[in-house]
């Protein structure tokens, strides 16, 4: 154990010396990076080795090359350098053999076997997203691959002006790949590998056992059904089966998504970073079996990526420079589902997915309710000690919207748009889909009415609408629907669109619930469009909202855009309990909206307050000026649901404000501050419209300085800020100071209460795991 | 080489002349991996880091406008290359630290793994601390400099200074006081 502290430890570190062949590498490829910058054509020269400059030698003609060479032959030092010829590389044009040969380099007798050991690599590819093999590789495959030939094809040389073209004959050739990263391309998941070593540790004999360890929905092995009846509406014709399923039998390919060959596995699998031949009839169908496992490299996966908005955090903000804070209210609950699932998977959800409202408007809060339709809000301010801010203080709004009488619940017409394409195939997509729909059945009444459309795979209607009452026909549709396929509909969302309009309810509810795991062509492939025709869609009263399913091509950013623009909420749904939670527990606030378009204005008084920061709402940040414009859309709220914001704040004179007074501030004199205002923190103003109401309502209300937290309210205000201290340590915890894990897993766990559905509880477990995660990733524990 | 050898030799680099811009790059190869070296402790990720930080020279010495010393811009250059490539590191979960067997005889193999540790123990106590530690006691910076390097004020510089010395102290208590 160390006893010097670790000022110390640090001042006396003494790097080794840099290693002079990493040196080379690091000097070829900046200049073959300068060069190319400048215009320049890349040389290809062989390495020497030397530590002399070459310029001397330029001036021998050709014919006195083969002297020079051998006698530079003898003058080389004999390094320890490991050979290794170039293997094949996709990401750019294979280095020509030829190309070796003229530079020169005779590689002496007593070289190393090239590595036989072939590499397999699988990427797994999403249907909208196929990358062209000239792409360079993901950073994620690039770690997984030791490409021996990559960009800069030629191993270092020391530069020299003159011809530098002689052949030399050489101890020793050293290439190695270039590790330019790729920053666009980056992945929310991590990367499962395995080593042919670490393969046979495990006893594994066969390389798709091993890759079905990595990726459990891996399906090796593909059986036919021969009497063809898992065709949806075949009529049990046996050759259809037969005709499809044969050129699998006998082949043991790589099917990350477990879908049928037959429609396309969607995975790449490539040998030594190469598309292999197939092994049958179809394209892309490699046998994993033709490389004996004994031979195995390594095995990676490279999954699709999870896509999401990126946005940065909020920063604070100085209240004498920026006074006015406006958002939009956000309803989802998506992030909190996605960082759940990656927690239950043992990983760490990517920080970009980490959406700080959402996470803390997931759970329920007793904030006390409006009792009117007219005025269905009422605002909750509450004032507290910052956990992770010494001398901050946490300003919690509270909204819970009005809760519709069970009595004069509204007509609905609701439209379900499923995604059917292949991809859906998964227990957790379509199959947990259609059972979410058969429970929302649950929280509707006899007259409401359902319809189905499905899109990418079969298109069109599934279900004609349906009234609820009618429960058998509609859950036969559900039970019908089979994924498969990948072409766009083109009917799709314009039909789904159709029949909401066909039937249409007056002053009732008129939504279209889309459910996909990521695939978002329903039948309309310009985005921009489709913004346009569900905006237009909302003006005309028919709302969207997006259910996610599945994990590694979910589009979380076009849900996200397609549910604002529809006056939706996206929510995702990773199990069943979290489907009966969205479309039965609070189906009315799913369904239902109260109110429309709410924006809240938060005005910081800086008389008593330095500094503040919003946690959350990056994504639903608006210009000042948007919030009187009646024109600027924003979130809506559902019935019964609750809507939290939490600023934390350095006020005047505490000392804990992160930024430090403006030197130059010029002769703004903070204004004087009379009577009553010098007791308040700030001003919140609520903006909504009434539904069917074009312009909206006003509420406001002071942050007092003494406003404290009711003793009711005492729970969840801990609760709500432990959750935000979650949120914000998942996105690296740049403005909690000393927060960890634990400090959150205790101020949760006291803070629990009656948590009648587990929700708290698994909460708590989350944040669990993603101590235990963030330890077992080789960091020392708190 | 003095400060107006220097200026020319980035000048005819930027220019766009090749000599230049490789004797620039020799020049500074040694300082950029022996910090990239202290910021992982890994022979095989200094390299990389190194290599990074090299390419990135070529790609981003035109916009060096002679504001700042070179050293500062060139180490926030080194700074940035070094965080992505933690970020991406990130994404993996290791299972065991790697160990760098070939650290020379001045070091032990423990040693190095020490170092992860430590910074990683600084990692967890916020962002920018490990840069902060790194320039101000692995580097010898003042306060000044590296607010500079990373573009915060002196003050921020300090309090971070301040937290890490508070945190480890308390952590050192804990690991003394407890089993």
């Amino acid at each position: 154990m160390n006893t010097q502290s670790f000022e110390r430890q640090l001042q006396q570190v003494a790097p080794p010396a840099p290693d002079p062949a990493a040196r080379q590498r690091a000097r070829h490829a900046a200049l073959e990076e300068f060069r190319r910058l400048h215009g320049q054509e890349a040389r290809k020269t062989a390495p020497t080795g030397w530590p002399w400059s070459r310029q001397w030698l330029g001036g021998f003609a050709g014919a006195c090359v083969a002297v020079v060479g051998v006698s530079i032959y003898w003058l080389t030092p004999q390094d320890e350098r490991e050979v290794r010829l170039p293997a094949p590389d996709t990401s750019r044009a294979p280095v020509p053999a030829t190309d070796v040969q003229r530079a020169g380099v005779k590689v002496p007798d007593d070289v190393v076997e090239p590595a036989t050991a072939l590499e397999v690599t699988t990427e797994a590819q999403s249907p909208t997203t196929a990358p062209p093999v000239e792409a360079p590789i993901p950073s994620g495959l690039q770690q997984h691959m030791d490409v021996q030939a990559g960009g800069s094809s030629t191993a270092p040389s020391s530069d020299n002006g003159a011809g530098d073209q002689e052949p030399v004959e050489l101890a020793s050739v050293e290439v190695t790949g270039t590790r330019i990263q790729h920053p666009k391309v980056t992945s929310a998941n991590p990367i499962p590998a395995i080593t042919g070593e670490e393969m046979r540790d495990l006893g594994f004999v066969n390389i798709a056992d091993a890759l079905t360890m990595l990726v459990p929905q891996n399906i090796s092995t593909y059986e036919p059904n021969m009497t063809g009846d898992n065709q949806a509406g075949s009529g049990g014709g046996s050759m259809e089966g037969l005709d499809r399923g044969i050129y699998f039998i006998g082949n043991t390919i790589a099917n990350l998504r477990g879908m049928d060959p037959a429609q396309g596995t969607r995975t790449l699998t490539l040998v030594d970073g190469r598309r292999t031949v197939s092994t049958s009839n179809q394209a892309d169908v490699v046998d994993m079996n033709i490389i004996p496992s004994n031979m195995l490299q390594r095995m990676g996966v490279v999954p699709g990526g999870d896509q999401f908005e990126h946005f940065d955090t909020n920063p604070p903000r100085r209240a004498a420079e920026e006074p006015v804070s406006t958002f939009s209210v956000d309803v989802d609950t998506t992030s909190y589902s996605f960082a759940r699932r990656a927690l239950n998977n043992g990983t760490l959800p990517a920080p970009g997915a980490v959406r700080a409202e959402e996470m803390i408007n997931y759970f329920d809060y007793a904030w006390p309710a409006a009792d009117s339709r007219r005025q269905p809000f009422r605002p909750t301010v509450t004032v507290s000690d910052s956990p992770w801010g010494e001398g901050r203080k946490l300003i919690h709004v509270g909204i819970k919207g009005y809760e519709l009488p069970a009595r004069g619940k509204l007509d609905v017409n609701l439209v379900l748009l499923l995604d059917v394409s292949g991809s859906m195939n998964a227990p957790d997509r379509l199959p947990l889909a259609t059972r979410s729909m058969k429970l929302l059945l649950d929280s509707l009444k006899a007259t409401d009415t359902v319809a189905i459309v499905v899109y990418a795979g079969a298109a069109g209607q599934v279900l004609a609408p349906t009234q609820v009452r009618d429960r058998e026909t509609i859950e036969q549709a559900l039970d019908s629907l089979r994924a498969g396929g990948s072409t766009a509909g083109a009917q799709g969302i314009r039909l789904a669109y159709q029949l909401a309009e066909r039937n249409f309810r007056e002053g009732g509810v008129n939504r279209i619930l889309l459910a996909t795991d990521g695939d978002f062509n329903v039948g309309v492939s310009d985005p921009d469009e489709l913004k346009r025709m569900v905006e237009r869609e909302r003006t005309k009263g028919i709302f969207l909202s997006v259910l996610g399913f599945g994990r590694g091509n979910y589009r979380d950013d076009i849900a996200q855009a397609l549910a604002q623009n529809g006056n939706g909420a996206a929510a995702y749904i990773d199990t069943l309990s979290e489907a009966r939670k969205v479309l039965v527990h609070e189906a009315s606030s799913s369904l239902f909206t109260i109110a429309g378009d709410v924006k809240i204005q938060v005005e910081f008084n800086p008389a008593t307050v330095a500094e503040y920061r919003l946690v959350g709402y990056e994504t639903r940040a608006l210009n000042r000026e948007d919030f009187n414009n009646d024109k600027v859309d924003a979130g809506d709220v559902g019935s019964g649901s609750t809507v939290t914001a939490i600023y934390e704040i350095a006020p005047v004179g505490s000392n804990a404000a992160l930024m430090d007074e403006r030197r130059y501030a010029g002769e703004q004199a903070p204004a004087t501050v009379r009577g009553s205002r010098a007791s308040e923190y700030g001003f919140v103003k609520i903006r909504y419209k009434l539904p069917g109401e074009e312009q909206s309502q006003l509420i406001e209300q002071p942050i007092r300085v003494n406003a404290g937290v009711p003793r009711a309210l005492r729970q969840d205000v801990a609760f709500s800020t432990a959750v935000a201290g979650f949120a914000q340590l998942l996105r690296g915890g740049q403005y909690t100071g000393a927060l960890t894990y634990d400090d959150v897993l205790r101020l949760a766990r006291s803070s629990t209460g009656e948590d009648p559905f587990g929700h708290r509880a698994e909460f708590v477990e989350l944040v669990r795991s993603a101590r235990d995660v963030q330890r077992a990733s080789g960091r020392m524990a708190d | 080489m003095d400060n107006q050898h220097l200026t020319d030799l980035i000048r005819r680099a930027q220019g766009g002349n090749t000599a230049s811009f490789a004797e620039l790059v020799d020049l500074h190869y040694d300082t950029i991996h022996r910090f990239a070296w202290k910021w992982c402790g890994h022979r095989a990720d200094a390299q990389d880091i190194a290599q990074q930080s090299c390419i990135k020279l070529a790609q981003n010495l035109a916009q060096y406008r002679f504001q700042a010393a070179f050293a500062t811009w060139l180490y926030r250059l080194v700074v940035n290359c070094a965080q992505d490539w933690q970020r991406a590191q990130r994404r993996h979960v290791h299972a065991a630290l790697p160990v760098d067997e070939a650290a020379g005889d001045s070091w032990r193999v423990e040693d190095s793994v020490h170092l992860s540790q430590l910074l990683a123990q600084l990692d967890e106590l916020g962002q920018g601390m490990r840069e902060t530690a790194l320039l101000v006691h692995a580097e010898g910076m003042s306060h000044a400099e590296a607010g500079e390097i990373l573009g915060v004020s002196e003050s921020t510089i300090s309090w971070r200074i301040h937290t890490m010395r508070k945190q480890m102290n308390r952590r050192e208590q804990l690991a003394n006081g407890s089993v």
